[in-house]
């Protein structure tokens, strides 16, 4: 069965070629220059493919700054903020799903609320907070106020996953004695792992990327993410693009990983209604 | 028993709302109360001063505030257009049963999954003076010079919002799918039937059955349109002469460059105000959405 190719589709599939390459440009020519010599991207016409290919683009990139550790670092936090962001967020919306508390509607909306909140109106006294508590320049620190962001979309993604599970399997496990803590682990942890994997994914994404509070809450090189570290290298103005975007590929590498193996949980916690900013 | 359950209930929902308390709630409060005061980090030892509404006297007659503002404004209105236009488009093909379903999805990934950083970093090379573009151009016969794209104000601005919307329409685009899927064929169906054309059907069936999920989309993007702060500093960082310098830039650097904290708290202020008047014209798709 051949459909007719008709003017509207024939644009339509025209609009959707070429917004995929735009989609994917950036990428390419990010990862292309990370290998080209200087002279290559100043070439006219401007080049695509690197004429050789400069590993030594990413040995600088390696030597300038403490790359690794910034990795390292962007690594952990946002491991602590994942792990915070599930624990805080599978028992609140356990109890908002499962447990007769009052104000259940007003929290929610309250959540929504805060997660419309510019982060400038909170950074100052953040900051100040982080100060009087020792908490600048350390990974926990940044973790905590990363993952108290995502909360949000994490509830919200949360709760329409405990709503999924038929409350006659936590009855039942009741009625065998189970306690609160069995019930999550036995009954709804096992039931909803997949999405609680999906939510996971996205705010480990949404904690890597992070940079405003990273940049202001640990400025020094011991907690330094990665997302900030790399615009060091632009600061000194005798850094080219291609070692920038060495350092850039070496920074978004475990994103693309993470997304290349999970793209199906991403897709799934982003169509299943989770709202990212 | 019953009363048991509900404590507990409480309990487990402590730690999300203490985090949210003590870290987002207090935090906002104290930026209000800090905007009515003249305080300065260098001058810690003269303490807060309380001076009323004077910082925002100061913010209503600041030019460059204004500026900052109206930027900001501009910048979300254009992007948030066109991030809905092409992510609605986006969504509708993703709809279709065509092959390379998986690709198409999967690709729409890259931007929303990078770092908006790294993609201020990218386009600021493609339309940097040496850049992409400029070498693209250059070897067109009838090119004599290369344009600073970034260097003006008007294409910097453009060049700004042309790497915002590669950012987000993805997001946007995948959000708008999640409200397409849930729609019933049956009503398009029923529509043919009655020889409904195509155009029709996407106003009178896809527009007002999507709207719910679209509201609320067009909301979260137009605050986080409006607190842009990453992908503007990595392209232009507010430059050429503060021309794409944001509100959120503005406070920042007041807050942290010039330790302004009283003034940097109004600006603050003067953003979370704009946002919530413009959060109360969506109250009602808000609320669709708690149920």
């Amino acid at each position: 069965m051949k459909e007719k190719i008709t003017p509207v589709k024939a644009i339509f599939i025209a609009f959707l070629v070429l917004y995929l390459l735009a989609m994917v440009f950036p990428l390419v020519y990010l990862v292309s220059a990370s290998f080209m010599t200087e002279a290559d991207l100043s070439a006219i016409p401007a080049k695509l493919i690197p004429s050789s290919l400069q590993i030594r683009n990413y040995v600088t990139a390696f030597t300038r700054q403490p790359i690794v550790l910034y990795v390292l670092n962007s690594f952990i936090t946002s491991f602590l903020s994942v792990f915070i962001c599930l624990i805080a967020g599978c028992l609140a919306s356990y109890s908002l799903v499962r447990t007769r508390i009052k104000g259940k509607t007003l929290f929610l909306l309250f959540v929504l609320a805060i997660s419309l909140l510019p982060t400038i109106t909170i950074i100052n006294p953040i900051y100040r907070m982080y100060s009087d508590a020792k908490l600048l320049n350390t990974r926990i620190g940044l973790s905590i106020i990363s993952a108290v962001l995502d909360l949000p979309m994490t509830i919200w993604f949360l709760t329409a996953a405990f709503k999924s599970v038929p409350v006659s399997f936590e009855e039942s496990a009741e009625i065998e004695g189970a306690g609160l803590s069995t019930i999550l682990v036995k009954v709804y942890v096992p039931l909803l792992k997949g999405s609680i994997f999906s939510i996971g994914i996205i705010d480990f994404i949404s904690a890597w990327n992070k940079y405003l509070l990273s940049q202001v809450l640990n400025p020094l090189e011991k907690a330094r993410t990665v997302v900030v570290g790399l615009t060091l290298y632009q600061l000194e103005i005798s850094i080219p693009f291609e070692i920038v975007s060495a350092a850039s590929v070496i920074t978004i590498i475990p994103l693309f990983v993470i997304v290349l193996l999970f793209q199906k949980n991403i897709l799934g916690g982003l169509l299943d209604g989770g709202i990212k900013e | 028993m019953k009363r048991r359950k509900e404590v507990r209930g409480y309990l487990l929902l402590a730690p999300a709302a203490l985090l949210i308390c003590v870290l987002i709630l207090i935090p906002t409060i104290e930026t209000i109360y800090c905007s009515f005061f003249n305080y300065r980090t260098q001058m810690a030892a003269l303490g807060m001063k309380f001076i009323g509404l004077e910082n925002y006297v100061k913010v209503f007659s600041d030019s460059f505030f204004w500026d900052t503002f109206w930027w900001t404004i501009v910048f979300t209105a254009v992007t948030v257009a066109l991030e809905l236009v092409i992510g609605m488009l986006l969504a509708l093909l993703m709809t279709k049963k065509i092959p390379g379903q998986g690709l198409i999805r999967a690709v729409v990934l890259v931007p929303w999954a990078m770092p908006a950083i790294v993609a201020g970093i990218i386009w600021s090379q493609i339309f940097a003076y040496n850049g992409f573009i400029n070498n693209l151009l250059s070897a067109l016969p009838f090119v004599q010079e290369n344009y600073p794209w970034l260097g003006n104000e008007s294409s910097a601005k453009v060049a700004v919002m042309i790497a915002d919307i590669w950012k987000n329409t993805p997001y946007m685009s995948l959000l708008l799918l999640s409200g397409l899927l849930t729609i019933n064929k049956e009503y398009y169906e029923a529509a043919t039937i009655d020889g409904a054309g195509r155009w029709r059907q996407f106003w009178s069936i896809t527009v007002p059955l999507v709207r719910p999920t679209m509201m609320v989309t067009i909301l979260f993007r137009i605050i986080s349109a409006m607190r842009v702060y990453d992908l503007i500093v990595a392209m232009t960082n507010g430059g050429p002469g503060g021309s794409t310098t944001t509100v959120s830039m503005y406070a920042i650097s007041t807050y942290f460059t010039y330790g302004n904290i009283g003034y940097g708290s109004a600006l603050s202020v003067m953003l979370l105000l704009v946002s919530v008047v413009i959060s109360l014209f969506f109250v009602d798709s808000l609320k669709s959405r708690v149920r």
